[in-house]
């Protein structure tokens, strides 16, 4: 019998832990930090200790990880020095991964996100290619998935923009829950301006009972939080199925830090876990190796292992999106954005290249075709964020004093969270060879290892896609009535770093050992049993948010794995 | 739709109530970190980041840090650095919920134990803390010509925007906006005054909203454009 070692319990690796433990492996799941979930291998409710905390989740890294022990290390591209030490697009740190903390968006990428390089044409500078398989192949996997986390939404409502690229077979097994006040207000805006918005598809339980888990209750702590009452179980539902085959062995708080290389095999990971008296080491055996750790800590591991590099691309090509924050501030009426599940209403108009304008825009900057994104309409930010927006933003108006009375009148006007409603514009981002992670020469973890260094900026395409859509976003803001209106590259606001913790590429798949790290099925080329499970495979990085993706891909990729028997691919 | 989930609480109770137990924040008087001294400065330095009532006439009716007890919330965080070994050390909160909005046992209140990664963070995160604070309310007083709680208000807020206090000042901001609209479980927030404030609700599990709080307006509510919203409406406008 094989045994494989799972390394991430995240959306990729419990979706490898699952086909593999039912295809009758024994498995072996290190995650890298602790579990805060109980009855993860019963029936009915998981339980947990998340709670509706803005301290805990947002302000102290309570999923972690914390960048006192764990920091990363950012510099833009054509700077040698890192310039910034701390966390960089952090997903969360425990068992179950970035679907602990998100808001279980779940819109599928694009036809032309699989063919990009053939539909659309090169891009100077970037390194734009094809998947390995096109959208009609990976849809059943996508279906699968869908089924199998419990997604929310109601295809007759997608628009034909999206029905014509990225058709659906079937409709959801539930269906969307209430609509947001501030989510509709902005539709109504989306609408009056010629887009097309509809119920954003979630992974979130409307109906109560579907694996097990209760419905979602719109308590509006749910984007960066954990769910108090699982209503968004994701990938704790194949970790469970995992767990529940009893060949699985969970190992929480405990990081791989290498993948045991004997000529071109694995022979298995080596570990470190910290106790009261200080790191523990060992080792794993393993037939397979499944690296599903995340983009960013995945290429890590791969360089701290000494992993082969025929192509010269493992660590290239990262991807974390060109997000816009849009704010619609309404002046009328208060948005209560704090009720809800986070945003209820998406638009995916702006992710067509032939969008009116759209080329004639390009092309007057020197590109072929641009692409925006998918829009989140809708949702809000807690008090302390909102309070740190107005620290600085009294320091921008002159205040002589940037607190006191004019900051607590600020609180109670609420213009950036009560009368707020967001748009989240999520950029797609082209694939550039110097977008990159690799070690930093000087900073350490708390066990001594090199950390990731990030290098990105928002590339030439990037820029340029935001000068177009920037002023639409506004427009489509203003015609829901907003009073004002504002839309922001989130690099301005954050100092260049990547935000939104979308994390794709640095393994990309391809069928040539010579332009690309990984196989058509995740296989490490060069590495005869080390796959990867997780968005480092991203050839492109579609103009959505990643994990259902992520999700159908890694189904895909260890079905093969475990003998072919998912659906026919090509 | 409000969902039924006391069963959840009954069976994360039972599983995950036992290794926590209740921690209580400091109560006012009693300073766990500060001296006496050290807890007045910081208490007339919070109070003019955010005032309340007793410290500037435009707030009557507005509690501010020195009634939601923001010096007890720091200083209950920065006392649990002798702490971090530990049960139940004051750095996370329990869960799932505190059942503020509804009725049974508050389970925010059951502080949980940090992990050994955790507690390695935590230390060097509040020994750093509690060095800048001894050393901020130090500049605090001596920018004060010895004793920061003696200057009027308006000289407090002279010192806290100098060069050499503004770093001690971004600190103080930080915790002062984490006391007032971070869970009371933590030590601050009293009575909910910094919830009340700005009609926010806070945790509401495991209440939830119902489909019709969800989707309705709540109605014309205008805010009043003058002063300082007028201006931040006028740099948000030119973003």
């Amino acid at each position: 019998m094989s045994k494989a070692v799972v390394i991430g319990s995240g959306a990729g690796g419990s979706i490898a832990a699952m086909v593999l433990a039912q295809a009758g492996w024994q498995v072996v799941v290190f995650e890298k930090g602790p579990n805060h979930f109980s009855n993860l291998s019963g029936e009915g409710p998981i339980g947990t200790d998340f709670a509706n905390d803005s301290l805990a989740m947002i302000v102290r890294n309570y999923p972690g990880p914390d960048p006192e022990v764990f920091p990363r290390t950012w510099r833009p591209v054509g700077v040698s020095a890192s310039q910034y030490t701390g966390s960089v697009d952090e997903l969360p740190q425990v068992v179950g991964g970035g679907t602990v903390h998100w808001d279980a968006k779940v819109p599928r990428f694009w036809d032309l996100d699989f063919q990009q390089l053939s539909a659309l044409g090169p891009v100077p500078g970037a390194d734009v290619a094809d998947w390995p398989f096109e959208y009609s192949q990976i849809a059943p996997y996508y279906d699968e998935v869908e089924q199998l986390i419990g997604v929310q939404g109601d295809v007759t409502a997608f628009p034909a923009i999206v029905r014509q690229h990225a058709p659906r077979a079937a409709q959801y097994p539930m269906p969307p829950g209430p609509q947001m006040r501030s989510s509709l207000a902005v539709a109504s805006g989306a609408t009056a301006m010629g887009l097309h918005p509809f119920p954003f598809p979630m992974a979130a339980n409307s109906t109560s009972g579907y694996n097990g888990q209760h419905a979602c209750n719109n308590c509006g702590f749910c984007s960066s939080f954990g769910c108090p009452v699982v209503a968004r179980p994701s990938a704790l539902v194949p970790l469970r199925q995992a767990l529940r085959t009893g060949r699985v062995t969970l190992v929480p708080s405990t990081m791989v830090t290498s993948v045991l290389l004997s000529g071109s095999r694995a022979a298995g990971v080596r570990w470190v876990r910290m106790t009261a008296s200080g790191p523990v080491t060992g080792s794993e055996d393993a037939d397979v190796v499944v690296m599903a750790a995340s983009g960013i800590e995945t290429v890590r591991l791969a360089l701290l292992s000494s992993f082969p590099d025929a192509s010269g691309k493992l660590g290239r090509r990262m991807m974390f999106h060109a997000f816009v924050d849009g704010s619609a501030v309404f002046l009328d009426e208060r948005m209560h954005g704090y009720r809800g599940r986070s945003v209820t209403q998406c638009v995916e108009d702006a992710a067509d290249p032939d969008y009116p304008g759209a080329r004639a825009f390009a092309k007057a900057h020197g590109l072929p075709y641009l692409r925006g994104g998918l829009m989140e309409l809708g949702g809000s930010q807690d008090p302390i964020s909102e309070a740190q927006s107005y620290q600085t933003l009294l320091s921008l108006a002159g205040s002589a004093r940037p607190f006191g009375t004019e900051f607590k009148q600020l609180m109670r006007a609420s213009l950036l969270r009560d009368r707020l409603a967001g748009c989240s514009f999520i950029g797609h981002d082209l694939p550039y060879l110097d977008h990159t992670v690799t070690l930093d020469p000087a900073v350490r973890d708390v066990f001594g290892l090199p950390v990731a260094r990030i290098t990105w900026s928002a590339g030439p395409h990037e820029q340029v896609a935001q000068d177009f859509w920037v002023p639409r976003l506004k427009q489509m803001m203003l015609k829901a009535g907003a009073g004002v209106a504002l839309a922001v590259p989130a690099t301005l606001d954050s100092g260049g770093l990547p935000t939104g913790n979308h994390i794709m590429g640095g393994m990309m798949m391809g069928p040539d050992p010579a332009t690309s790290v990984t196989d058509a099925y995740g296989r490490v080329h060069g590495l005869a049993n080390v796959y990867v499970a997780d968005g480092s495979v991203f050839v492109t990085s579609g103009a959505h948010n990643p994990t259902n993706t992520l999700m159908a891909v890694a189904l895909r990729n260890m079905r093969h794995l475990a003998g072919g028997d998912g659906p026919a691919t090509g | 739709m409000i969902i039924g989930a006391i069963p959840v609480a009954v069976a994360s109770a039972a599983v995950l109530g036992t290794e926590g137990c209740t921690s209580s924040s400091s109560t006012a008087g009693t300073l766990r970190f500060f001296t006496s001294h050290q807890a007045a400065v910081v208490r007339d330095a919070t109070a003019r980041i955010a005032p309340g009532p007793a410290d500037d006439p435009a707030e009557a009716g507005h509690p501010g840090a020195r009634e939601a007890d923001v010096t007890g919330y720091i200083d209950s965080m920065l006392s649990a650095l002798g702490a971090l070994d530990s049960a139940a050390p004051l750095v996370y909160a329990g869960g799932p919920w505190s059942n503020r909005h509804t009725s049974g046992p508050d389970l925010m209140a059951r502080f949980g134990a940090l992990d050994p990664v955790a507690r390695i963070a935590w230390r060097r995160r509040l020994q750093g803390w509690q060095d800048q604070y001894r050393q901020g309310i130090a500049t605090l007083d001596k920018l004060a010509g010895g004793d920061f709680t003696t200057a009027s208000h308006a000289k407090q807020d002279k010192i806290l925007v100098m060069p050499s206090a503004s770093s001690f000042t971004s600190l103080l901001f930080e915790h002062t906006i984490e006391g007032l609209y971070a869970a009371p479980e933590y030590g601050g927030n009293r009575d909910l005054a910094g919830w009340k404030d700005i009609a926010f609700p806070g945790d509401i599990q495991p209440r939830g909203y119902t489909a019709d709080e969800v989707s309705r307006s709540d109605g014309p509510d205008p805010v009043e454009v003058t002063g300082i919203v007028a201006e931040v409406l006028k740099i948000l406008g030119s973003l």
